[in-house]
């Protein structure tokens, strides 16, 4: 794994496979320059002395301003594992941010203007169409997010809705059964004491909550029309009366029993036939 | 123009005001009374750099894609068309070099349309690095959405592992020399608006390049408590660089040091192809050794063979 753990985080999106790079190990071994190597001692030339001569040969002198050059160094904390792109991305990112921090400290010392003034307009590195792109991208992905948190409220919102709809008619039905109840047993009292008590007194207590009960639901109630036979409870479009005076006539689902309807006589009746409205330049038009 | 004439007058008027310090100077934009002050009496050095973009013929279309993005980032650079014959390819790009008073080259070599070898030269004489290109994701990927002024000069940030060897410090100074932008070009716009990372990851160089937005009223200073609030977008391009080897010379000449660990993709396909070639004949060698094996270790006389017989 030594000799190519490089080349694979590397070449892993170029779609080759690990599993045959790791077989290589115990294959037998190129004799090539190139050699697969498990220890990197071997044939390798490093030679340093030239190398840092090359580079005293091209690196520019030493005074040179850094407003020249526009270098920072960054000491990144920990080792970054290439592989896991989450933590070697944020780590790039942490390395240009603080670099930045840093520059624009010295830069501001300096006293240069270094920041572009909203007013100044010049050739950008991407086209304004490519950003334009780029910025249908963002929106249409906004969007998919927003509607999929839409959908997950409208689900949870339902969910309690159901409860509480539920929760709702039991109350209902018990307060019904109580009122119930109660006259029944005023009635019996009444009863029994043979009708001789006074009216008013003794009715008053199970009917006091009675004007809570039919002035509880604050829904608007609009008014159902006559020949509406569900009861004023279907939602309705707006635009689509026929539909909706059928449906209320028939049911959702139509009329039954009546699709097919022509009859002898309903064929050959020819009032709603408009002979003007055929053009005559089909008449030549035959297959 | 304008900037090289003042140079040259300044320098004229500083050489005649040595001889003879009587009247004051006339330059081009006014009248120089006394010497001009100067903080260091060291010559100026002025970054002349000037960088050779080419590609070889047959490339992709990511990687010319990337060659273009690279165009586009350096204003200090002169694009060349495709380069013919490998075999000469050395001595043609040399000539390329100097016929165009270039100091570097990067010349993104592409083999088999399908690796891209990225050469960053120093010239004259100077040395060359070979680099095998990775994980190219070039600026018009719509995922990658930062904008940055062309031309403007970025902030070059390397990871400080650049200077535990000396390979990679010729490799830093390098890049530095042909990454950025001099401070006096003619296409180069005066604000920074962007930024370089070259960080060393796994013996790789990782390249990005990041935007900067930090909140900002006036051009020389940044909002109290702004350079908190800065951030960076991505703006591409993206690349991943894996040396091969370090040459004295340019384009060829002595090697300097080869990279212990790198495979040619090359041979790293002709490898996972031979492992397939194989399949076949180890099945059958299998099933020889099966057999010889079965041979010599012949079973006993199963017992209960004959229970089930029919009988006669």
């Amino acid at each position: 794994m030594v000799a190519l753990r490089g080349q694979d985080s590397a070449l892993a999106e170029e779609e080759l496979l690990n599993d045959y790079v790791d077989d290589v190990e115990e294959s037998e071994t190129e004799s090539d320059e190139e050699v697969l190597l498990s220890e990197p001692a071997k044939n390798y030339i490093n030679n340093k002395e030239a190398l840092l001569e090359k580079l005293g040969d091209i690196a520019w002198p030493e005074h040179v301003k850094w407003i020249d050059k526009l270098t920072i160094d960054h000491n990144p904390e920990q080792e970054i594992d290439a592989n896991d792109d989450l933590i070697r991305e944020s780590a790039f990112y942490t390395q240009a941010l603080v670099g930045t921090r840093q520059a624009f400290e010295k830069l501001q010392s300096m006293g240069v203007p270094f920041l572009r003034p909203p007013d100044y307009y010049a050739e950008m590195v991407k086209s304004d169409s490519h950003m334009l792109k780029v910025k249908s991208k963002l929106l249409v992905e906004k969007k998919k997010i927003e509607e999929a948190e839409e959908r997950k409220k409208a689900r949870e919102a339902k969910k309690l809705a159901k409860e509480v709809q539920v929760q709702k008619t039991k109350e209902r039905a018990k307060r019904k059964k109580d009122e119930i109840d109660s006259v029944k047993k005023w009635r019996k009292q009444r009863q029994q004491s043979g009708f001789s008590k006074d009216n008013d007194d003794e009715m008053n207590l199970p009917l006091d909550d009675g004007d809570e009960g039919f002035n509880k639901s604050k829904k608007r109630r609009t008014g159902v029309a006559p020949g509406d036979r569900s009861g004023g409870f279907v939602r309705r479009g707006e635009k689509n009366k026929k539909r909706d005076r059928r449906e209320s006539k028939f049911g959702h689902g139509g009329r039954k029993g009546m699709k097919k309807q022509n009859t002898a006589d309903s064929t050959n009746d020819f009032r709603a036939f408009n002979k003007n409205k055929f053009s005559r330049n089909k008449r030549g038009m035959k297959k | 123009m304008g900037k090289k004439r003042k140079h040259e007058e300044a320098s004229k008027a500083l050489k005649e005001e040595e001889v003879a310090q009587e009247r004051p100077k006339r330059t081009l934009l006014g009248w120089k009374d006394g010497e001009a002050p100067k903080e260091d009496n060291s010559p100026t050095f002025r970054n002349k750099e000037k960088v050779l973009v080419t590609c070889s013929r047959r490339i992709n279309y990511r990687y010319r894609h990337l060659m273009v993005n690279i165009v586009s980032l350096l204003p200090h650079c002169k694009k060349e068309s495709k380069i013919e014959s490998r075999a000469s390819k050395g001595s043609t790009l040399n000539e390329l070099v100097e016929f165009w008073n270039c100091s570097g080259c990067l010349f993104f070599e592409c083999r088999k349309q399908k690796d891209l070898y990225l050469w960053m030269v120093k010239s004259p004489g100077g040395p060359s690095v070979k680099f095998l290109v990775n994980a190219v994701h070039t600026m018009e990927e719509l995922k990658l959405t930062g904008n940055h002024l062309k031309g403007s000069r970025p902030i070059l940030t390397f990871s400080s592992n650049f200077d535990n060897e000396p390979r990679w410090k010729l490799v830093k100074e390098i890049i530095m020399q042909i990454f950025g932008t001099p401070k006096d070009h003619r296409k180069a716009k005066p604000f920074h608006d962007h930024v370089y990372v070259f960080s060393i990851v796994d013996d790789h160089i990782w390249f990005r390049n990041y935007q900067i937005l930090v909140p900002h009223n006036e051009t020389n200073k940044v909002d109290r408590g702004g350079l908190d609030k800065m951030s960076l977008v991505e703006v591409g391009p993206r690349f991943c660089l894996n040396t091969i080897k370090i040459f004295g010379g340019t384009f060829g000449g002595p090697t300097l040091y080869e990279n212990p660990y790198y495979v040619s993709p090359n041979q790293i396909r002709a490898m996972a192809k031979r492992k397939k070639a194989g399949k076949y004949t180890k099945k059958l060698k299998a099933k020889m050794r099966r057999k010889l094996h079965e041979e010599a270790n012949p079973l006993e006389p199963d017992e209960f063979a004959d229970l089930w017989k029919e009988e006669e």
